[in-house]
């Protein structure tokens, strides 16, 4: 590994490479008198190439704002060009203020934690007040890490891998618990128990038949509560009885009263869902499907699909309308949009209504009218 | 409201009440380039906008503000 050192004022920051990788390790004061010096060096790694860069903070005494700021900008930088960040912590300050910052900073307000899945705030293990070291040895594990990644539903389903927990751990004679919902069309499972319950679940998907399908499907719940004398999924039960499971609890999850998924809980044993198990079952299923509503997920994949469309179809309308404004007033694209929203501004239409003008104009002119698209913009 | 710093669109979307889905959503449909890890990183301040994309962002939530009753009282530059 090849490494260099450098210090200005409190702060020392040991540069090494190994293979593809580019490790900063960082020692020291992050503060006003020493951001610019820190920036500089992340910045030069960065624009070196090295897709994966690891921050190594464990022997930092302190991080202010800006030197927050230089690091989430660095992140973004290096996610967005398709690298990843790995930053390791285990000085109690440096953790604190780093993990206060994300989630000020950066998380989704509706969500709470998306965007901190995507740069952060896991934090990472190890001992205290461990040493800058040359060759760092980071682990390259989720558990040890913070990976900048991007995923938009990791929040949802981390709530959701919490409600399986809850479920299996206080419904009586749970051995396992999941969650399945509808995504893309295809029932999928989002959070499960154990390996056992993901087949359970992966079996009735492949067979389209269980009551994990069925509380999906049709928005009520279903309970075997023996297979041994089950009959309504004849594909599927032989599959379950090959795992030991004898008795399934499907629980529908809803939102705006339609169906969008199941809690599924599984048990080895005959008959082991009491009522008290099934009303407990309800409750998880609720919460679950306030999560869901909570978090957007009402939203179905046509509408979302019809939303699109009509995006798509009105950007391209924009851009027509761009296209016009271009011609006649003979100026650049960005001043042409520019055209199109001072005019949303001042008369607080949407711009797509004004570039729909522009374009039906365009298409159907008629002499003597003045459209206000020549000369002055006053009459857009 | 009133914020002027260009960290501070997010305030401006939550104040709009919209979720960074529903803004690119948006900010896609008047025409945006950037992705939506992109806009959300610019949105924070981790990133600074091109001229126009932040037009296109102001106008994104300026419209949201619009269908609230409100005015354009995000800055176009």
């Amino acid at each position: 590994m090849n490494a260099v050192n450098r210090s200005s004022g409190g702060l020392t920051v040991t540069l090494g490479f190994v293979q593809d990788q580019a490790v900063l390790g960082v020692h020291g004061k992050v503060d006003h008198h020493t951001v610019s010096e820190f920036a500089a060096l992340l910045d030069a790694v960065i624009v070196s190439g090295y897709h994966s860069v690891v921050l190594d903070l464990t022997a930092i005494d302190l991080m202010d704002p800006a030197g927050l700021r230089v690091i989430t900008q660095a992140a973004t930088r290096v996610v967005t060009s398709g690298g990843e960040l790995t930053m390791r912590s285990s000085s109690t300050m440096a953790e604190r203020t780093i993990d206060a910052a994300w989630l000020s900073r950066l998380v989704r307000q509706e969500l709470r934690l998306p965007i901190a899945d995507r740069l952060g705030p896991q934090q990472l293990g190890g001992p205290p007040e461990m040493p800058v070291r040359n060759e760092p040895t980071f682990p390259r594990s989720n558990s040890e890490r913070i990976v900048a990644s991007s995923t938009d539903r990791g929040v949802v389903d981390g709530a959701l891998r919490l409600v399986v927990k809850l479920a299996t751990a206080t419904v009586g004679a749970a051995d396992g618990a999941s969650v399945t919902l509808r995504r893309h069309g295809r029932l999928t499972t989002v959070a499960a128990s154990n390996q056992t319950v993901s087949d359970m679940d992966a079996n009735q998907y492949s067979t389209g038949e269980g009551p994990c399908v069925d509380a999906s499907v049709e928005g009520r719940w279903f309970h075997a509560e023996s297979l041994d004398t089950e009959t309504r999924w004849p594909a599927f039960t032989p599959r379950a009885h090959a795992l030991g499971i004898n008795a399934i609890l499907s629980s529908p999850l809803l939102t705006k009263d339609r169906p969008v998924g199941a809690l599924n809980i599984y048990s080895r044993t005959v008959a082991a869902f009491a009522t008290k198990d099934q009303e407990l079952a309800a409750t998880f299923a609720t919460e679950a499907s306030a999560i869901l509503t909570d978090a957007g997920m009402d939203v179905t994949d046509s509408q979302l699909a019809s939303r699109l469309g009509t995006a798509k179809r009105n950007r391209h309308v924009i851009s027509l309308a761009q296209g016009v404004i271009m011609e006649r007033e003979t100026i650049g694209e960005d001043l042409a949009y520019t055209r199109l929203r001072e005019f949303s501004q001042r008369t607080n239409r949407p711009l797509r209504e004004r570039a729909e003008d522009v374009m039906t104009s365009a298409l159907q002119p008629q002499p003597g009218i003045d459209y206000g698209l020549m000369g002055s913009h006053d009459g857009l | 409201m009133g914020y002027s710093s260009v960290d501070l669109l997010d305030r401006y979307r939550q104040d709009a009440r919209l979720s960074h889905d529903d803004l690119f959503l948006r900010y896609f449909e008047l025409g945006g380039m950037s992705t939506e890890f992109e806009l959300e990183a610019t949105v924070y301040g981790a990133l600074e906008p091109s001229p126009h994309d932040r037009e296109v962002i102001a106008q994104a939530l300026n419209e949201r503000f619009a269908e609230l009753g409100g005015d354009h009282p995000v800055p176009y530059q």
